[in-house]
């Protein structure tokens, strides 16, 4: 991570907002919507601009790290895996940005 | 990981050889028998996932066992376990303490509870992997044929989460699966290969990892999750 980057969060929060400084940043959330939503069509198009765009390690690298965390998001919320205690207020800021406070599964470490 | 595993995957695509193990090697322990389920069951829980996500949707609210037609009258599974199933595999956003307590309100045990959702939810890693390169899912091997020991461990207790967990450090989500050491192994497993080795989860976030920057990985983590609902 270069000291001298800026990097943002919009492409965490949807693909339509730009790569906030992250290389492939927005085709890598569009890639993550296609996955969710399961539609081949989308999934077919988002995977051949990525293959265009950044080659095939990257492409079944990134299915990968997606898929991981299918699990991840399954283990917590399954498990009721509160926020770890110390991480809350300096998460405040970006939970607020990418419009995570919402959710039902948001659990908070007792202090 | 232990011993040789036949590929996960017959595929031109270059799919890097520690990924593909892992795979394979994750089914091979979903084939084992747990502390609590059966390889027999373990497999039928990996088989409901499955079936979960090629149906057509269902509510969060609804009981896939209690609608006819769509599980099988002479499912192994008890009715609870499928419930759970197929609602943490497609709605794990809408989980409450409350309908944690209601699974185990229908007899199934706590620290089997943990152990399925393990299996759950490696079974939606690998299995959407696979879906979304267009391979063929993993092959399933022959379950073990022991029972399981299905002891409770008493040092366990629920302090932090709803489930039973061993009093170890590290972040929340690493607790969350310690009921069961096997799962949490093969979280380890998985995690290794398919995001970033757990020891380098908070130390190094710098590195790239293989082919994708620690941001690029982040992102990807990131946006998945906000999809998935999941605050955490």
């Amino acid at each position: 991570m270069s000291q001298d980057s800026q990097v943002s969060f919009e492409a965490i929060d949807n693909s339509e907002s730009g790569d906030g400084g992250v290389e492939h940043g927005a085709l890598l959330s569009r890639l993550c919507e296609a996955m969710f939503e399961e539609d081949k069509d989308q999934l077919a198009s988002v995977k051949d601009k990525l293959l265009d765009a950044a080659g095939v390690d990257v492409l079944i690298d990134a299915v990968a790290v997606s898929a991981n965390f299918y699990m991840m998001t399954r283990i917590a919320d399954s498990t009721g895996t509160p926020l770890d205690a110390g991480t809350v207020e300096p998460s405040a800021e970006i939970r607020e940005l990418v419009g995570v406070n919402s959710f039902t599964s948001r659990r908070e470490a007792q202090k | 990981m232990q011993g040789f595993c036949m590929a996960a995957y017959s595929t031109e695509l270059p799919i890097r050889p520690d990924l593909d193990q892992a795979h394979a090697e994750v089914a091979s322990r979903w084939a084992k028998t747990g502390s609590w389920w059966s390889g027999v069951e373990r497999l039928a829980i990996v088989e409901e996932v499955r079936h979960a996500r090629d149906s057509a949707e269902i509510a969060p609210w609804e009981s896939a066992s209690e609608i006819e037609g769509i599980v099988s009258s002479d499912h192994l599974l008890p009715d609870a376990a499928i419930d759970a199933i197929w609602r943490i595999t497609n709605h794990p956003g809408t989980l409450t303490a409350e309908w944690h307590a209601s699974i185990l309100g229908r007899g199934i045990h706590p620290e089997a509870y943990v152990e399925m959702v393990g299996v759950v939810a490696q079974a939606n890693a690998v299995d959407r992997f696979a879906d979304a390169l267009n391979l063929d899912r993993v092959e399933l091997p022959l379950p073990s044929s022991s029972e399981p020991d299905r002891t409770s461990d008493v040092s366990l207790q629920v302090t932090s989460h709803w489930v039973p967990t061993a009093q170890i450090k590290g972040p929340n989500v690493l607790k969350a699966l310690s009921a069961v050491p096997f799962e949490n192994e093969t979280l380890s497993i998985l995690s290794s290969a398919q995001y970033v080795r757990l020891g380098d989860l908070l130390s190094d976030l710098v590195s790239n990892q293989n082919s994708l920057s620690r941001l690029q990985v982040e992102v990807i983590a990131a946006r998945t999750s906000k999809l998935n609902e999941c605050f955490y």
